[in-house]
């Protein structure tokens, strides 16, 4: 990783702090009429003080189960199944309710897809920045709280905070929400932040300011990030690491020059291949075959042998093993065994557009 | 390539009433031209007038001002329209973003399929609206096992094609598609581009392509014409408007589209730009061949 | 809003106000007198029947009873404009005199009635929705619709049935003993028909708050609250209930006259001489002028109320409230 970007994984961990939050083997379900979703299914991975890891995935594969679950919002359907999450000392996955209200906002907090639904119809902005504010402040004056909500404001790029804390959030446009909503998972100064499609319902002007504030933000308080986004393109702005999702499992996880420019797992080929960036002048686009399977019933092997080109016999027998390729880049592929047969990428080696 | 002219959008004002603090201009004399054949995309930020301007070629909306002509046809005077009505029905066809709510749940598959065909009336060309259901259902790739299954056991994927199929079996000649992607997965995005790109190519449909992905929109689109505040200020075929923006708004739209190459994207700096109104009385200039942009009245290019 | 377009808003309501205050009058006053029946038995009792046509048109003139309908009607209309709405014949004092007499024992009744009710529903409703699916949710949810789906009057028997003639522990009727007694005596009286009209009314209102807040509660900025660090209770109440409140405040000033009038069953179920009873035996005696009072009464009420719905409506959501684009 080069230097400008700052937070290398790498360089972090000659300092052998423990990780900030580590999940290990992690299971999630939903229990619905149409039985046990598995949402979540053995999932791994660890994260640095202030780092950025984007979760990358289609709909439907887990990203936004496993962050509520690390923040235990999930819904009354959803169980935590199995695995631990440690974070702050404790096993997350085992904390009670009070316990976990006392986490939330201080060591996480979170930004959501939709601004327009994240935020009280019926309260305003400045009352719900100063609510979050109260929480880590209890016993501050209203004008000291008023103050702290100015100045987070301004922190999330809200101009002219005074006149504006007082107005509703239907007065405040898409983008000028997503800073309400930032403001207010900064007041309490998380040491995570899981932000989910924080951008997705941006327009690309917007969405690239969004991005920005958030990047720069996240440097100078030193916060972690936990970035869902199915976008490749805010992947390569925003993260140190990346971990690809495919059916409630990390199918790979690297650098994010580890995943665009050497990927290793045929998913992560087909989700960079499908960009219409790479089929410049050509007449159609890469498109994977099929869909994501249906994970109140998982198929048998690999979930994704169905969809693989290069899926080879066992992928329908048996699941593979997360392969290690180097000391933070690994993928669960057969491929990867030296047993398979060498096949030729579709893409990575060359790095493209360097 | 100046082919022959579909549908031609001329100065179309559109304001909606907003409450007592008077009305929001939504279109401001919005003008463009589709040839038959073409994929004409639209983009603009939300609240450009993108969507409204879908509904008044539609006639779901009647515009103040200004007149959208279907084939020499002026949709927007109610004596012609009558004239034309069976026509305009079946020529236009109207693709949403969410398919989900756009489909009757209580219908089956080929019952939505073939549902256009029934209220215009039309004898099936292929001799059951059954068989004409599943003839369309191959059209778009949906696999005709799925003739009579409910929308609510299908994918989103699926249930666009089947918003496709579906307005494909009237015939039609214009594709008026808003935001046909936006709601589905990157995987299945490509599928559902490919589709049109195939539809276009193979067949002749001639598209209004409404997106803010503006890398699907270089992609799929032969004109693009950018969108501010209701009215047009930069058009282009894709390739030429992405390589060379002229207008400082088209400028930091393209800036701005996220680049999957992290060494490439984190050196990119977005141009900004100034909001706030147009001045107004800019002028349409053709900067080059077919490349036309709003030039504010002194300021050189 | 301004103090300006508070007054402009009201003044656009009034006419339509008034021309339906207006249309009601008319309605029943034709109709009741349409109704088969003889008003001067309830001025003269017996007397009334051995009159001899002379006396009894004498008589009709003295009450005002004289003409044809409609001369009757405008006679009536020009009494009431200078606010002489007439006597009662039964009371055989002013109609107005009589209401203002028993309007109390209602307020009491209903008023209380009305008060519980608006601070027990959402108190229960967040109760359940707190606890959605929970044992206490799902045995409040049966108990409520139970005691709303059984009628009033039902209710109220067996209220009787128990607590009176059973138990002997509270009074079976009217609203205080016949030898005067003081406010113990009064609350006494008021329990059972208060207990009857709170059970049948408060789950209807309750479960309202309960639908409410469960929608609430499945919103993004919910889960945004509780990712702040708020405790669930704050957030049920802070967030959630406020949501809630301004629907729950315009249906609750709907239901004003609905939970008085609920009253009317239960008056006469319990014989407590309220306004309820007062209704009845009006249209029942053929008791014109306050007949006529009550409906001015009662239909200015349900109107008002409902204008009221949906004043609070507007002025406590902010959305409808400025009627603005965003910024």
């Amino acid at each position: 990783m080069s230097g400008p970007l700052g937070n290398s994984p790498r360089s972090r961990e000659e300092g052998a702090a423990p990780p900030l939050l580590e999940v290990k083997h992690l299971s999630v379900s939903f229990f619905t009429d149409a039985g046990e979703v598995q949402a979540v299914r053995d999932v791994s991975f660890s994260l640095k003080a202030g780092e950025v890891l984007a979760l990358v995935g289609e709909s439907g594969c887990g990203k936004t189960a496993l962050c509520r679950s690390i923040m235990r919002l999930l819904p009354r359907s959803g169980k935590i199944k199995g695995g631990s999450i440690l974070a702050g000392g404790a096993d997350i996955a085992r904390c009670g309710e009070r316990d976990m209200e006392k986490l939330r906002g201080r060591l996480f907090s979170m930004v959501f897809q939709d601004p327009m639904t994240a935020l009280n119809p019926v309260m305003t902005v400045g009352e719900q920045i100063g609510e979050a504010v109260r929480v880590h402040r209890p016993r501050a004056s209203r004008r000291e709280v008023r103050a702290r909500t100015a100045e987070l404001m301004e922190l999330a790029g809200i101009g002219r905070p005074w006149e504006r804390m007082d107005l509703y959030p239907h007065s405040f446009s898409g983008g000028m929400r997503q800073r309400a909503v930032l403001a207010i998972a900064l007041a309490g100064e998380p040491a995570i932040l899981f932000a989910d499609e924080p951008t997705t319902a941006l327009d690309v002007t917007v969405q690239a300011q969004i991005l920005d504030l958030f990047r720069d933000l996240q440097r100078r308080l030193g916060t972690a990030a936990v970035f869902v986004t199915h976008d490749l393109g805010v992947v390569a702005r925003v993260a140190d690491r990346v971990a690809v999702m495919y059916a409630g499992k990390i199918v790979e996880t690297g650098t994010a020059e580890e995943i665009f420019y050497d990927p290793r797992h045929p998913y992560t080929w087909g989700l960079l291949r499908a960009l219409p960036a790479l089929s410049k002048g050509r007449d159609s686009l890469y498109a994977i075959p099929g869909m994501p399977p249906n994970l109140a019933n998982p198929p048998k092997g690999d979930a994704f042998a169905c969809r693989n080109e290069y899926a080879l016999a066992i992928d329908y027998e048996e699941e593979p093993p997360m392969v290690q390729i180097t000391d933070t880049h690994s993928a669960a592929t057969w491929l990867l065994d030296p047993r398979a047969p060498k096949i030729t990428p579709p893409l990575g080696g060359e790095a493209r557009g360097g | 390539m100046a082919g022959e002219v579909l549908l031609d959008v001329r100065g179309l004002v559109h304001a909606f009433p907003l409450g007592r603090a008077g009305s929001v201009r939504a279109l401001d004399g919005l003008s463009f031209q589709i040839e038959r054949g073409e994929i004409y995309g639209l983009v603009g930020e939300s609240g450009c007038g993108k969507s409204t301007a879908a509904r008044c070629v539609m006639n779901l909306l009647r515009p103040q001002e200004g007149r959208v002509l279907f084939r020499g046809i002026d949709t927007c005077d109610p004596r012609a329209f009558r004239a034309g009505r069976r026509l305009l029905q079946r020529a236009r066809q109207l693709i949403f973003q969410d398919s989900a709510s756009s489909l009757d749940p209580r219908m089956r598959v080929w019952e939505l399929i073939a549902e256009p065909l029934r209220i215009q009336r039309a004898a099936p060309p292929r001799g059951s609206f059954r068989a004409e259901a599943e003839f369309q259902m191959k059209y778009v790739g949906l696999d005709p096992g799925y003739l009579d299954k409910y929308p609510s056991e299908l994918s989103g994927g699926q249930r666009q094609r089947v918003a496709i199929a579906r307005a494909l079996a009237a015939e039609p000649e214009l594709l008026v598609a808003d935001e046909p992607i936006a709601a589905l997965d990157v995987s299945i995005q490509a599928q559902i581009v490919n589709l049109f790109k195939h539809l276009q190519a193979e067949h002749g449909f001639s598209f209004l392509f409404i997106a803010h992905d503006l890398a699907m929109v270089e992609f799929l689109c032969s004109r693009v014409g950018v969108m501010y505040r209701g009215r047009l200020v930069e058009e282009a075929p894709a390739g030429e408007l992405f390589a060379r923006p002229l207008h400082p708004y088209t400028r930091a739209l393209v800036s701005a589209i996220p680049i999957p190459d992290p060494r490439r994207e984190r050196a990119r700096r977005p141009v900004e730009f100034r909001g706030g109104e147009l001045p107004p009385g800019g002028v349409w200039t053709e900067a080059s061949p077919r490349h036309f942009v709003l030039l504010e009245g002194r300021e050189p290019l | 809003m301004s103090a300006g377009r508070r007054a402009l808003w009201f003044g656009k309501k009034l006419p339509a106000l008034l021309l339906s205050l207006f249309l009601l009058v008319t309605a029943v006053f034709y109709l009741s007198r349409l109704a088969p029946g003889d008003p001067l038995l309830s001025y003269y009792g017996e007397r009334a029947e051995r009159m001899t046509p002379e006396q009894r048109a004498r008589a009709e003139e003295r009450l005002g009873l004289n003409g044809p309908i409609t001369a009757q009607y405008i006679r009536w209309w020009e009494n009431a404009l200078r606010g002489d709405f007439g006597i009662s014949y039964q009371y055989k004092m002013d109609a107005a005199a009589v209401i203002a007499d028993r309007a109390g024992n209602t307020l009491a009744l209903g008023g209380t009635g009305f008060a519980l009710i608006f601070t027990l529903a959402p108190l229960l409703g967040a109760l359940c929705a707190r606890r959605e699916g929970g044992l206490l949710d799902r045995a409040l949810c049966r108990l409520g619709t139970l005691a709303s789906c059984v009628p009033e009057f039902w209710l109220s028997l067996a209220a009787v049935l128990v607590f009176s003639a059973g138990l002997g522990w509270l009074p079976s009727s009217g609203a205080y003993s016949v030898d005067g007694g003081g406010l113990g005596d009064r609350i006494a009286h008021l329990i059972l028909p208060l207990g009857v009209i709170v059970a049948s009314h408060l789950w209807y209102f309750a479960y309202m708050v309960r639908g409410r807040i469960l929608e609430e509660v499945r919103a993004d900025y919910v889960l945004l609250a509780k990712a702040k660090g708020l405790s669930g209770r704050r957030v049920l109440f802070r967030h959630c209930l406020r949501g809630a409140l301004p629907s729950y405040l315009s249906l609750m000033a709907v239901s004003v006259p609905h939970i008085l009038g609920g009253t009317y069953i239960v008056e006469a179920v319990f014989s407590y001489p309220g306004l309820g009873t007062l209704a009845y035996e009006s249209a029942r005696y053929q008791d014109y002028n306050l007949l006529m009072l009550l409906c001015v009464l009662s239909g200015g009420a349900v109107m008002l109320s409902g204008m009221a719905a949906q004043a609070i409506g507007q002025w406590l959501d902010p959305r409808v409230r400025a009627g603005e684009g965003p910024l």
